[in-house]
Parts: structure tokens; sequence; C-alpha cells
């Protein structure tokens, strides 16, 4: 959130940091788990439950996949830069690199253009540009509400945490924890109410456990069959704190299960099995079976919010983060995760597959930057704000009156 | 005396009240009860008085609330510190429970519970949902419950300590543009008052009426004006709820001039409550009302910046005025 979280006129000392049994014993999960993809190229083919649906996507869909994830990548890498490096930049981010594969793998099931009344909505709560990417977003005009100018998505109104794009179904991004889950089983309800195949989406990280919400959410779409899909990322932290903190289940699918839904644990780094579990979830709802839940275990690789701990040119955030107080990362945790790079993995599972070779990766991932770099380019350009212009957009018509001069 | 910061100053308070009564508990979600200052020790609940008494718990600030409310009821004082994403998350039960038991109970029930529930919203770039400067006039509205907004480190402490012994609920708001305040504040536990308001400089031409992040810049007005040659008189509102009448109608009725400065939105905000309770006590007065105007904050520093008041546009308004 923003730069009041902790009381501390200095850092204390990284000994006053509770140590948890719990943590450690993730860090043997997460180490163990680098060790198996090692060995097998594709975890998604252990999954046996799942049917396997990527293998029907066309050469060109898959490199789309891949092309998305990279997007996300380098959006993220190319803002931290620009935090870390340019002065006059004063956008700000809570950063979704390292979960990439999520939100590629579920907004490629999803309708992401067409008419309003048939396109599927995606609700998102923390690190949305992400989401937005992989839902369709308009990327340079995203980079300009980023950095608050008059021609970004929302007018400078937004910024990164209120990102929103009805056009292509990104309803937005919820700053808060909790409350885009219910609102987002309401658009569910609409499309069941009128008959339509539209499904609705919300993207959660595992803080949203702990919220009246999440069971809210889950129990009114199962009692009303709503073509509801709840994604949760669990990249194990919700702000500083890890999830142990505030959920009794090692898998939080385990909890939406009690509510009689059909739920997932994936590999959130495996954009393949994240896909797979997606659709077979879309396909669901679609076709009138209720809600599903998906448990993407996955990792973002900068702290809860903006760069510190990262260098400029480098991929990631490392060290005792000065906004964690009593609660922060490993860096070991960090670097055993970052073995397992969304990225590198949907790179390697496409050239195995012969959707590309090496050299057509890197001909996309060229592309990719080149267009991440004139979106930043694009943005930096554009006029700063008007201020009387606050006073609009709060009704549908018309302005309020000014307030501030007495 | 060291200096301290508003959140070092509360620490303390709360640290000495759980070590001196074993069954106070503190609840907390993802902002640690740890504070620092040099000259100090770290104060640090968690590691202090054990996961027993002191929860780090998930979001879910309605349970944090009501947590605190139950073990209250149950004769444990108790505190809990919402951070602003859930500020308003906890209202139904502050409002709808904690507001009308005593009332309800005809007495009976005795609530000893700190709600600190944290504004912010002053810096630009944090837009709409991460803005909850006006949470102060919703919770000023509840009969029952103390609503107090201190502004400076001292008062901070010294509410902290009246607030944690007093057997009616307060919500004490925490203005989070405050933090970076410091002043020197007493090591040694002590009590301000939950029901005065603070004259922060004397004059007689006007009196300027503010709270919690509304002062640093009414006093940055209040210095110009008075080097320009104004008598100004500065009230510091401290508590929202009782509101202290007295001293606002004894100041009005010097200076015949009154302006309220808020962070809060312009419609209801506790301006204009210290503007009604005035006009109905002193005659022929002037008056005026800075606020947020109705819109929510936006992101753009440049849309932001002109919609919040700050020193110029007080000044500006007290000229008008005089």
């Amino acid at each position: 959130m923003d730069n009041t979280t902790g009381f501390s006129v200095e850092p204390p000392e990284a000994a006053d940091a509770p140590s948890s049994e719990s943590r450690r014993g993730f860090l043997k999960f997460a180490a163990l788990t680098g060790a198996v993809v090692s060995m097998t190229a594709n975890r998604a083919l252990a999954d046996g439950d799942i049917a396997f649906h990527a293998q029907d996507l066309s050469d060109e869909q898959l490199v789309d996949l891949f092309r998305t994830i990279l997007k996300i990548r380098w959006h993220e890498r190319t803002q931290a830069d620009e935090m870390l490096s340019n002065p006059d930049y004063r956008g700000y981010n809570h950063f979704y690199a390292g979960q990439e594969a999520v939100a590629s793998g579920v907004c490629a099931t999803l309708r992401n253009s067409g008419p309003f009344d048939q396109i599927d909505v995606v609700y998102s709560s923390h690190r949305p540009s992400g989401h937005a990417i992989a839902k369709g977003v308009d990327i340079p005009r995203m980079c300009a509400e980023n950095d608050f100018r008059a021609t970004g998505l929302n007018g400078g109104y937004a910024a990164e945490m209120h990102l929103s794009d009805p056009d292509v179904g990104f309803i937005g991004a919820d700053g808060m924890i909790g409350p885009s889950m219910p609102i987002a089983t309401g658009s569910a309800f609409a499309f069941r109410a009128r008959g339509s195949d539209q499904v609705s989406v919300v993207f959660g990280g595992d803080g949203t456990y702990a919220t009246p919400h999440f069971h809210s959410a889950l129990n009114n779409a199962k009692i009303l069959d709503l073509p509801f899909i709840y994604v949760l990322e669990n990249n194990l932290y919700h702000q500083y704190a890890h999830y142990t903190y505030s959920s009794p289940h090692k898998d939080i699918a385990s909890a939406a299960a009690a509510y009689g839904i059909p739920s997932r644990v994936v590999d959130g780094q495996d954009v393949i099995q994240v896909y797979n579990a997606a659709k077979e979830a879309v396909d669901r709802a679609r076709s009138g079976g209720g809600p599903s839940f998906i448990e993407a275990k996955t990792y973002r690789y900068y702290n809860h919010w903006g760069a510190p701990g990262a260098k400029a040119g480098e991929l990631g955030a490392f060290g005792y983060d000065p906004l964690a107080i009593t609660s922060f990362r490993p860096d070991r945790e960090v670097r055993a995760w970052m073995q397992r790079d969304p990225v590198d993995i949907a790179r390697r599972t496409l050239i195995e597959w012969g959707a590309l070779d090496a050299a057509g990766a890197e001909a996309v991932e060229a592309d990719v930057k080149a267009e991440i770099a004139a979106a930043f380019a694009w943005a930096a350009e554009q006029p700063l704000c008007t201020p009387e212009d606050g006073l609009e957009h709060v009704f549908t018509q018309g302005t309020v009156p000014a307030r501030q001069f007495g | 005396m060291t200096q301290k910061s508003w959140m070092y100053s509360v620490l303390e308070a709360v640290q000495w009240e759980m070590q001196n009564d074993p069954k106070m508990i503190w609840i907390f979600e993802l902002t640690p009860p740890v504070a620092s200052t040099p000259g100090r020790p770290v104060i640090n609940l968690e590691t202090e008085f054990g996961r027993k008494r002191v929860v780090n718990t998930g979001i879910d600030e309605n349970w944090m609330a009501s947590c605190c409310l139950g073990a209250s009821l149950a004769g444990s004082p108790s505190a809990t510190y919402i951070p602003y994403q859930g500020a308003l998350m906890p209202f139904q039960v502050i409002q709808n429970v904690a507001g009308k038991l005593r009332h309800m109970t005809g007495g009976r029930a005795s609530m000893p519970v700190t709600w600190i529930i944290e504004m912010t919203g002053q810096t630009p770039g944090f837009a709409g949902q991460h803005s909850c400067y006006e949470e102060d006039s919703y919770y000023a509205h509840i009969p029952g419950v103390r609503t107090v907004v201190p502004s400076t480190p001292f008062d901070a402490k010294g509410m902290m300590h009246a607030s944690l012994r007093s057997p009616d609920p307060v919500v004490f708001l925490y203005p989070a543009g405050l933090r970076t305040l410091v002043e020197d504040v007493p090591d040694e536990p002590y009590e301000v008052s939950l029901e005065k308001a603070a004259v922060r400089m004397e004059g007689s031409d006007l009196t300027i009426v503010s709270s919690g992040a509304g002062m640093p810049e009414v006093v940055k007005a209040a210095e110009t004006l008075r080097d320009e040659g104004m008598g100004v008189e500065v009230v510091d509102l401290r508590v929202l709820k009782e509101m202290d009448t007295d001293t606002l109608v004894n100041s009005v009725a010097k200076t015949k001039r009154l302006l309220t400065v808020d962070q809060s939105y312009f419609t209801l905000c506790p301006g204009a409550e210290v503007i009604a309770r005035v006009a109905t006590n002193v005659d022929g007065a002037k008056y005026k009302r800075v606020a947020f105007p109705d819109a929510p904050p936006p992101a753009s520093p440049e849309m932001f910046l002109w919609m919040r008041p700050d020193a110029d546009k007080i000044a500006g308004a007290a000229r008008g005025l005089v």
C-alpha cells in the first residue's frame, strides 16, 4: 500500500523478526518443487486429473501465451528500472513479476474482445498490471495512467491500484483486499439472470482467505450456481506476513472445496498447467456448471510495494525491506523460486513442443521489449492533468464545487 | 523526556498499560506493533507480550474490532490497530453494537476497548480507495463512542493512556500524515483528557478550528497571518465526540470570526458541527469553512494538491474573513 506502513523512525534490528517453523517448511517445499521441475520439463503432465486442453492450442496461440507472459515481465522490469533510475518518473507499482503465468494462462481462456455484453469480465485486487495486460488493456495508456497522465487509461484519477478498462472486460483493480470477490459474483449473477454464457473471474491473493468476502463469495456462488471463477494466487505473503498467519490450510483450495466448489491446486509458474485448469473452469461456467476455484502456487520477485531491494537492470528484489519491519522474505526463498521462472518454463515448453525454436523465442522477446519501451516513451510524453478536473466525474454530469478555498 | 513520534508515543502508552495489566490484549494485521526512536529501546509488543496476548491476524478488520469489543466485555482492556485499507470495515460493530450497548443495557455494559483507526490520503499519487480522511465525520456521528484525533505525539500518548483506562469505547483516529512529527514526550505515563479541545495559539481577530492532520497546515497558516499582524486564535479539537463546545464558544465570542479547516469532505465535516454549535451560541459572528471538496481524492498530484486544503488556501480564506 502506501509508504505509511510501519511505525518506525529507524528500521529495527533484523533480530526482531519472528522466525516461523512453517516458513522454513515452505522453503523446503520450494526447493523440492524446484528439484522436481529441473528433472521434468512439464509439471503439468504430472497432473492426470486435468484434461490437457493446452494440447489443442495452435502454435500461434501458444506463442501468444508466451508473448503475454513476456509483456507483463518487461512491463514490470521496465517500470522498476524507471522507478530506480529516473528521478522524474512518478509512478509506482505493486509488482506482479514472478506471477505472470497465472494471469496469462487464465485470461487466454477468456473472451477478451467483442461487444461488452459478450466478453468475460475480470476483477483484480492487488498487482493489477499483470491482470490488465493479460486481459488486453492498452499498454501505453496503462503506462500513462500509472504515471498520472491526463491521457492515461483513467485520466490520471486511478493510478496503478485502481486501473479499469471495461472495453476489454477489465472491470478493474480494487485496491482493497476482499470487496472485489462478492462484487465479481454479482456480475456472475447478472450473467446467469440474463441467460448469457459470460464468465466472471476474480484474482485475489492468499490474503483474501481471511476476509469475510472470501467466504461470502464462495458460499453465494455455490448456492446460486454462478458462472464465477476465483483465482487465488498464493504467493505466500499478504503484504509482509506469511499466509500461515491467516490461514490454517496448507492449500487454501481445500477451504473452497468445503463450500462444495470444484477446486484445483496448480503450479502457478507453469502457464500450461494454469491454462488447463482455467479452461476446465471456464467450460464448466459457460455450460451452467457453476463456480470453480483455482489456487495457483506462485511467488512475487519484488517486495510488497515498490522496488526496495531491487537494482536497475536486474530482476527481483533482495535483502531487507525496510517497509517489512518484523517479517521479511529470506533471499534464499526468493532465489529458490526464481529457479522456476514462468518465462523460462513457458519458453522451454514451447521449444520442446516445436511451437517455436530458440531463435524464434529470442525474436518474440526482442519485439516485446521494444513494444514496452515504446509504451513507456509514449507515456512520458503525455500531458499532466489539469487541477480543476479533480472536480469532475463525481457524477455522470457536471462538477462539484471547490471547497478548499473557504 | 525524549523526542518521540506519534506512534512511538502511542505504543509506549500501550506497552505500559500491558505491563501493568496482564489481562490486556492487542490485535493487529499487516502493521506490526513495533516502533523505535533514537535513544529509547525498540518497542515490539508482539515479542514482549507473546502471541497469546498480541496476535497478527489475517485481513479481517470486522473480526479485529469485534474481538476487541468481546475481550473488553469480558473484562480485558483491549486495543487494535486498523490500517487504512479497512478503516470502515469495523463500522457496523462500532456503530450498531458498541455505540448502543451501554445505553441499551441500561448502563450495565463496560467496554474498555480502543480502536486505533488509521487515516490516510495526504500523499499525492494515492487515489480513491487509498484515501480515507473522511472517516472522522463517520465515526464522530456515533453516540456512545468517544472519537478522538490527537494531533501531537504528546497528546497521542496521554490520550492513549486515558482511552485504555476508560470503560467507554474509544475510536482513536491516527492521521498517517502526522507520522513524521516528533516532539519531546515524557517517558512516564500521564493522561490527557478525552473531553477537552486545546487552544494552540491565542489571538482576538479570528478563530481557526481544525483537528488531526489539518493542524500542521493550520499552524503554518496562523504563523504567516500573525506575522502579517493578524491576531489568530487556533483551536485543536482533539476530541470529536463529545465535542468541547465551551472552548469553541468562548473563543468565537471573543474573535467574532470563525474559520474551520478539515481534510474531510465538505458535507458534514467536523467543521460543520463546530459552526453549528458556535452559531447557536454566539451572536453576530462571521464564518467560513475550508474542507476537501465532495469528490474522492484523485491520483494525479496536480489535481490532488489543488484540492487539498493547505496553508496558503487557509491563509487566503482567513484574509477574506478578517
